[in-house]
């Protein structure tokens, strides 16, 4: 039996019989103390039996396995944060526009059939010469190309394919005529120039009016949607070096007003013709009929940006928000009686434009009867609503500025510019979140990214590769959609943000007043037992 | 007074006292039914019907996420006439289980386990109740009565531990076992009693069985209880025709999803818990649950019956859907360590703290679910002051336990206060 060999230097001589509970004891450092003593010691308890020492080392082992073995696997696999791994290089790449440069070279065809090869080579020579002496915009920039002679007749609807399998975004047609003369033609992408004999540059001179003049009618031509993707460039998160020189303020202002006023695109739009009359009459308008003849043509020609559903209505006894036969200015915010007038915010998926016809004879400040609400549609006041074919008009004017088309050049060259400057600002806008979503990821190391978050990334980096290859084109538009709808749909994602507000701090917080409880008896249980064997290992020895 | 007469009496009487309740009082059934005292999600009586009545349309019983008790007992109550129009039938069903658990605790109470097992003998075992005080405890505990009034199917489990206790303490170890696994089928933590059920019956184990090593021993009803487990689920999933009852049934009493108040102390801390730590708390209350077996086990070794008595009491105190029927069959098995009574120091208190528990209660939740003048923390902070009396009274009795085992090794220590050092 080791049990003497366990005991304590300082309760050596035990006193077996404690029947007297206050007898003194005696300690070894101590000379013999009788029984009077003025500071009784405390009683020592007799040595405990190895087969307790040994019980109570199971028990409490017994405990500290659970939490080992079955404690600490729970704590891991319920609180470790999920993180996909994100490409975050890439995404930082993009959004830093080094992976896809917003370059649009846009190819312009000259078609010259009455003039000699050589002639007209020398032609494109000089006149690209003139545009590039005029561009300062590397990003976007003109890049003429004779096209096959054909005696194939131009195809006269919108965009050919010609030149391999590039979009052509503008034809010239070099005609002989008794004049110089320019011509856009309103309905096909087709520059008509006429010129007279003399002007063919000679193959000696380095410059002629004649491509001076093409020079300067094509950058007319093109600078609105130059200006545009310069603006574009110069709000998003590129890096300066890539910006173009500065805008002058007034057109950095116009295009501000142009960026608040276009809706976010879309691939379909709901548009809702209303008419609201303050009276009982009229009952009923000629809508459908004004609608085909008017409205029909124009969202054909756009059926390759986006599709259109449209729905009619007629309220009667509508009273608008403001009265009065002078409406100011400042009052046509409250003219649309939002609280009464059934206008629903969206139907479906896609954003409504909403277009009324208000039955009435008022007037807006400084004459005009018509105006355009940002990023929600029109409204027109009409005292006759027989006639609905300037209403139409102007509803399809506002139509156009509010999907984000440029105000200047024919309908086909608007609508072209319309998708690459679409397709620009979707990259971008995608891009510019992959880096929010990088920067986010980096930041906040506590939030958890589930996989539904890494595929929306991959994704959007596939549609954005595609989309920056097919760039200007109606492919490139469509991948460019995908990327940013995937983008944000990873960006906003829900479970994600559960965790933002629970930073590491609070998680002590939560441990704390639940596990302290537990685990100081615990710990100082091993600790006490740690203590009492050393104590006994030093005393044995 | 013969000894068969006044088991007869006993039990008869119980039996009265029930039949009366029920029929006298026929909208007493239906109220305790609805109380969530008595009634938990896991055990309702009023969610059995809706089981039932889902397994007698041929749908599955878990579709729509109300019943989530074993499968064994759709059949079982889809023999007896439905209780709407034959109540008495499901009147005498309950008052027979009490008086069959009351049975087998008269057998627990006769071998004697409780004052002198194999390894140990207390020098206070004469001083105990007989086997007909213990049952009649039982029997007249308002406690078990509403339980039986209620009708939630904790009962079975009730009663198919008190068997597996009955059968241990005579050396059956396979019935015991067999018993042990149906209650685990039923209420899933009476599994955590295998460990000092299996010592109980080592310890109590027959001549045949003498020279088996405590390790073969175990094994072999290891094994027992899963083949017993093994056929209930299999059982199962003929009676269901799939193994969703699996998530339904244990899959609740895990991930605790149904938050309907009880007297235990899941439910408020779960409706509070943040989200993200939801689980890891939930692995935290089943640990902390599940952590005291092994403690006890090692540490009353030579009393395997009380480490028994004592995990019921926590359970009754910690498990995810108490309810008073587990606080009953607790209160059952005290008596059986009658003769450590004098040892207990808070008595008084902690009996007093149940009773006003059990008298405020009712009338907190009342206040906070009817009347509207009181909220969730009312109940709440009586259901703590329930759970204080019955830590308390575990506590102490653990306690008195320990100070008759220590006296014997240290008999001049008897009858002196006990003090920190």
């Amino acid at each position: 039996m080791s049990a003497s060999a366990h005991a304590t230097p300082m309760v050596r001589p035990r006193v077996e019989s404690a029947s007297v509970p206050n007898e003194v004891q005696s300690t070894t450092d101590d000379a013999p103390v009788n029984a009077v003593n003025a500071t009784p010691k405390k009683k020592e308890p007799p040595p405990e039996k190895p087969e307790h020492i040994r019980l109570r080392i199971l028990v409490i082992s017994s405990w500290w396995a659970i939490i080992m073995f079955l404690g600490l696997p729970v704590w891991w696999y319920t609180t470790t944060i999920y993180r996909a791994s994100l490409p975050l290089d890439e995404m930082r790449d993009w959004a830093d526009g080094r992976v896809c440069r917003p370059v649009f070279p846009l190819r312009i065809s000259i078609e010259a059939d009455s003039l000699q090869d050589h002639e007209s080579q020398h032609l494109l020579r000089t006149t690209q010469h003139a545009l590039d002496d005029l561009n300062d915009f590397s990003a976007h920039h003109l890049r003429l190309q004779l096209s096959p002679p054909t005696n194939a007749s131009v195809s006269a609807n919108g965009i050919s394919v010609e030149g391999g399998d590039e979009e052509v975004a503008l034809k010239i047609r070099l005609l002989p005529g008794t004049e110089t003369k320019i011509d856009l033609q309103a309905y096909s992408p087709i520059l008509d120039v006429y010129y007279t004999p003399n002007q063919i540059p000679s193959s000696s001179s380095s410059s002629s009016s004649l491509a001076t003049s093409i020079a300067n009618k094509l950058r007319e031509l093109f600078a609105e949607e130059q200006a545009m993707i310069a603006y574009l460039l110069s709000t998003s998160s590129a890096p300066p070096e890539r910006s173009p020189k500065a805008l002058a303020p007034e057109v950095t202002d116009s295009l501000a007003k142009w960026t608040t006023r276009s809706m976010k695109y879309s691939r379909t739009y709901h548009l809702t013709f209303s008419l609201f009359t303050p009276t009982a009459v009229p009952s009923s308008w000629d809508i459908e009929a004004a609608l085909e003849e008017h409205m029909k043509p124009l969202l054909d020609s756009f059926s390759s940006i986006s599709n259109f559903t449209i729905d009619t209505q007629v309220q009667l006894y509508a009273t608008p928000g403001v009265s009065g036969s002078v409406l100011k200015k400042a009052d046509l915010s409250g003219f649309i009686n939002a609280a009464e007038w059934p206008l629903s915010p969206s139907i479906g998926g896609a954003p409504t434009v909403n277009f009324i016809v208000y039955v009435g004879d008022m007037e807006v400040e400084g004459g005009g009867k018509s105006w355009l609400i940002p990023q929600w549609g029109g409204v027109v006041i009409q005292s006759d609503i027989t006639d609905l074919r300037p209403a139409m008009l102007i509803f399809s004017n506002q139509l156009m500025s509010l999907l984000g088309a440029p105000e200047t050049g024919s309908l086909p060259l608007r609508l072209l510019t319309l998708i690459r400057v679409r397709s620009a600002g979707l990259l971008l806008k995608a891009s510019g979140t992959m880096g929010s979503l990088a920067r986010l990821s980096d930041a906040l190391r506590s939030i958890s990214i589930p996989k539904s978050v890494a595929d929306g990334v991959y994704t959007t980096i596939e549609h954005l590769n595609q989309a920056c290859e097919g760039l200007g084109g109606k492919e490139g538009l469509e991948n460019a959609r995908i990327a940013e709808e995937a983008a944000e749909k990873a960006f906003f994602e829900k479970s994600m943000v559960g965790q933002v507000y629970f930073p590491d701090e609070h998680k002590i917080a939560v441990y704390m007043p639940l596990l302290g409880p537990v685990g100081v008896p615990l710990v100082m249980g091993v600790l006490k037992e740690f203590k009492a064997w050393r104590k006994r290992r030093m005393g044995g020895v | 007074m013969n000894v068969e007469r006044r088991k007869v009496a006993i039990f008869g009487a119980a039996a009265a006292v029930r039949f009366l309740l029920f029929t006298c009082f026929p909208g007493l059934p239906d109220l305790l039914t609805g109380r969530v005292e008595i009634s938990t999600p896991v055990t309702s009586f009023k969610r059995l019907q809706e089981g039932l009545f889902l397994y007698n349309h041929n749908v599955s019983p878990y579709d729509g996420g109300v019943y989530h008790q074993a499968p064994i007992l759709l059949p079982l109550f889809a023999l007896l006439p439905s209780s709407q129009s034959w109540p008495s039938m499901t009147y005498l069903l309950y008052i027979l289980v009490d008086i069959l658990s009351a049975n087998a605790l008269m057998k627990i109470a006769k071998s004697g386990e409780g004052g002198s097992s194999s390894l140990y003998c207390s020098p206070r075992m004469g001083k105990k109740w007989s086997g007909y005080a213990i049952a009649a405890a039982f029997l007249f505990n308002p406690f078990t009565i509403a339980t039986c009034i209620g009708r939630p199917t904790s009962v079975f489990t009730t009663c198919a531990i008190l068997h597996a206790i009955s059968k241990a303490v005579v050396g059956s170890s396979f019935t015991s076992m067999f018993a042990l696994s149906i209650a685990s089928y039923l209420s899933m933590y009476p599994v955590l009693l295998f460990p000092p059920l299996i010592l109980l019956c080592y310890d109590r184990r027959g001549p045949k069985q003498q020279n088996d090593s405590l390790l073969s021993f175990v094994s072999g009803n290891v094994m027992g209880v899963g083949g017993f487990l093994y056929s209930l689920f299999h059982m199962s999933y003929i009676i269901t025709g799939s193994w969703e009852f699996i998530e339904s049934t244990y899959g609740v009493q895990l991930l605790l999803p149904d938050l309907t108040p009880n007297v235990g102390l899941w439910w408020y801390f779960f409706i509070e818990m943040f989200d993200s730590f939801r689980n890891f708390f939930l692995g935290v209350f089943w640990l902390h649950l599940s952590s005291y077996v092994a403690g006890l086990t090692i540490r009353l070794r030579r009393q395997p019956l009380f480490v028994i008595i004592t995990l019921l009491g926590i359970f009754a105190i910690f498990k995810p859907y108490p309810s008073i029927s587990d606080t009953s069959l607790y209160l059952a098995m005290l008596p059986l360590y009658r003769h450590v009574f004098p040892l207990m120091r808070y008595t008084f208190l902690a009996l007093s703290t149940i009773l006003y528990a059990t008298l405020l209660g009712p009338a907190f939740y009342y206040l906070w679910i009817y009347a509207g003048s009181g909220n969730a923390n009312f109940f709440y902070a009586i259901t703590l002051v329930w759970s204080l009396g019955l830590s308390i009274l575990v506590a102490d009795a653990l306690f008195a336990v320990l100070r008759d085992e220590w006296e014997v090794e240290r008999p001049e220590m008897r009858g002196k206060e006990i003090r920190q050092i």
